[in-house]
């Protein structure tokens, strides 16, 4: 059986670099009849910054659940550091979680919340102990001097850093954030997610986010889980995620993309030629798994479209529908005849260069045919 | 009409039901209690200290009333709250509104007709009897303060589970998760954040029970049988036996004065042990 939780600083040193930190084992998850996680795989390394990514409903809160000790697996197998704890109830496992909501303890000061997890360890740290580790915590979050404060008296974001500082201040072996940004505005959210980053690096510590929003994912993460019905569909790095993208759920859900429905016509190796509905076809490289007669489609991403003023070989005619100025990019919406509706990113640099383009204008569209992907039709 | 003059003419109905109904009577209770017995029993106008003066003559009965109530009210929390623990915390919620439903059945019957079914079960012919069947003789439950309590903690038990029930089921569950998380086992879980959250729960259902014990004369009177009487008791005797007004007055006035001090003394505790639960014991 596992220890109790034991005093942080310990743990780290103790625990085998090529040991996961935790892992899933084709661990599945019924409620009723309900299938919420579905021979789930996974094997989380030790200091990186993971995340569950999905829309809600995916499974991807019941995963982080099984990992709390919250909910139990109904098949499969939860590790931690290399145990088995399926049956290990939550106050026991070495892992400590900042809820959506926060749950912090609306009767207790910002300190006695911090203090909370620290309390529960035997032997039971010194009152001094436990004071300075809680100022630590708090000036980790910058939040020194709030000790005695009310919870109902500290902001949105400030609430956030508590909840944070309170399971920090235990140095568990992973911390679980239940989509912690999503009540935050948007530029406290952008401002929370640089802390966090910034926090997982100097802490050390392993970081498991839930999150249904692909941009935090992206921003945060060194590997992203994108579940689906219950389903892990890739694993992979950010970049992997959006250069190479498993299907076409993944890739629309990572990013924006642009896709073009047919079937595989031919294949050689990596690349495969697809053949669209009207007969024409598209060259690109071939996600694995994926024969000759699949019902596929082509998967471009917007800024690797180059919208250009005059014709070349290969080219796609359009007529410019819609322009929206972004800053450092400008999106287009054209209109092929062929291909139907395409949303272009074109940098800054080529407005300067005096390529800009103004609704109704005739254009083409060309890209390089690496950057096509073929990938798995949805179903 | 502005704002100002629509509050008034809202709260017109309370105010005036309160006037004729609370004030009014209250005076005339204020008053008699300065007066005197007539010869035929009522009231006479007089100004005396005489009934104030007299009321130890009814010492057993502020005394059974200051130490059943409090009692009564103590022991209906310690079973109500298991009870709304489980109703609250544990049951699955689709049986939830049938057994609070159940909780609530015996209002459907008068306290009256409730309370002599105890006066049957406690008496000679009910639990003696059985134990005397399987030996053991001469117990005596009917006209003692044990029947009273029995008869108060049953009659007012769903008014003390009520509150208590709210506060458990308002409690955000997620705490409780988050304190397991933090890896308090359930024990500590409970003393820690359920029992300190549901504290306002228990403070109501308190208040609600102690102030009617403190009016009661139902259930001393049937359970109590004369032996055991609350001030309640006293006033009817007074009032409607011996036609004593002024006197009864006096003792009415006593046990609105001696209701304000527990009630004042009962509030002013609970807001300590707020503060007190805030500044010493969770840093512990």
């Amino acid at each position: 059986m596992m220890q109790e939780k034991v005093p942080g600083g310990t743990q780290e040193a103790e625990g085998d670099a090529s040991m996961p930190v935790a892992e899933l084992r084709s661990v599945s998850k019924s409620f009723g009849s309900v299938l919420a996680a579905r021979d789930l795989n996974l094997s989380i390394r030790q200091g990186e910054f993971l995340s569950f990514l999905g829309p809600s409903g995916c499974g991807k809160t019941t995963a982080l659940r099984m990992l709390a000790g919250f909910e139990t697996p109904t098949e499969g197998e939860v590790r931690i550091a290399g145990e088995v704890v399926n049956d290990l109830p939550s106050f026991r496992r070495p892992v400590n979680m900042v809820f959506q909501s926060y749950a912090l303890f609306p009767h207790l000061t910002v300190a006695q919340n911090i203090a909370y997890g620290l309390q529960q360890q035997r032997p039971r740290p010194t009152r001094e102990e436990v004071s300075a580790k809680v100022s630590e915590a708090l000036e980790t979050v910058r939040l020194a001097g709030f000790e005695g404060r009310r919870i109902w008296e500290m902001s949105g974001g400030q609430q956030q850093r508590v909840a944070l500082a309170r399971a920090i201040v235990n140095r568990p072996r992973l911390l679980l954030l239940d989509e912690p940004l999503a009540a935050l505005d948007r530029k406290l959210r952008k401002e929370m997610q640089i802390e966090l980053q910034d926090l997982q690096r100097s802490l050390g510590i392993t970081f498991v986010l839930v999150t249904h929003d692909q941009e935090e994912a992206l921003s945060l993460s060194d590997r992203i889980c994108v579940m689906r019905g219950g389903r892990i569909v890739q694993i992979g790095s950010p970049r992997e995620l959006y250069d190479e993208p498993a299907s076409k759920y993944v890739a629309d859900f990572v990013g924006t993309s642009n896709f073009f429905e047919g079937s595989i016509a031919s294949k050689d190796g990596e690349q495969a030629v697809l053949k669209l509905a009207d007969g024409q076809t598209m060259a690109g490289t071939c996600a694995p798994g994926l024969s000759v007669g699949d019902k596929a489609c082509v998967s471009l991403r917007p800024e690797q479209i180059a919208l250009e003023n005059a014709a070349s070989d290969g080219a796609h005619p359009v007529t410019v529908l819609n322009r929206i100025f972004l800053g450092e990019h400008t999106e287009y919406l054209v209109s092929s005849e062929t291909l139907g509706n395409v949303i272009v990113l074109a940098p800054r640099q080529a407005e300067r260069a005096g390529t800009s383009y103004n609704k109704g204008d005739k254009a083409w569209i060309t890209w390089r045919e690496d950057a096509a992907r073929i990938l798995l039709s949805e179903q | 009409m502005t704002q100002r003059e629509r509050n008034w003419l809202l709260l017109a109905p309370a105010a005036a039901w309160f006037f004729v109904m609370l004030i009014l009577p209250l005076s005339f209770v204020f008053v008699f209690s300065f007066g005197e017995r007539g010869d035929a029993g009522g009231y006479v106008p007089a100004f005396t200290f005489e009934q104030y003066a007299n009321l130890p003559a009814r010492f057993a009965a502020f005394k059974n009333t200051l130490i059943l109530a409090p009692l009564g009210t103590l022991a209906a929390m310690l079973i109500a709250y298991p009870l709304a623990y489980q109703l609250a915390v544990r049951t699955d919620p689709k049986w939830r509104l049938i057994l609070l439903v159940l909780v609530i059945v015996p209002f459907w019957t008068s306290i009256l007709i409730r309370s002599y079914a105890w006066l049957f079960i406690l008496g000679g012919q009910g639990i003696p009897r059985l134990l005397d069947f399987i030996g053991i003789e001469d117990v005596r439950l009917i006209y003692t303060p044990f029947a009273v309590l029995i008869g108060i903690i049953y009659g007012y038990l769903p008014l003390m589970v009520f509150p208590i029930y709210v506060a458990l089921d308002r409690l955000d569950k997620r705490l409780l998760e988050a304190s397991a998380d933090l890896g308090a086992r359930p024990m500590t879980t409970f003393f820690r954040v359920t029992l300190p959250m549901s504290i306002p729960g228990m403070a109501t259902g308190c208040m609600l029970v102690f102030i009617l014990l403190m009016g009661e004369f139902l259930i001393p009177a049937l359970l109590g049988g004369g032996k055991v009487f609350f001030v309640g008791n006293a006033l009817v005797d007074l009032f409607l036996q011996s036609r004593n007004w002024a006197f009864g007055s006096a003792v009415a006035m006593m046990l609105i004065v001696v209701m304000l001090v527990t009630v004042t003394v009962y509030m002013r505790l609970i807001a300590r042990l707020n503060t007190q639960r805030d500044d010493d014991v969770a840093l512990m």
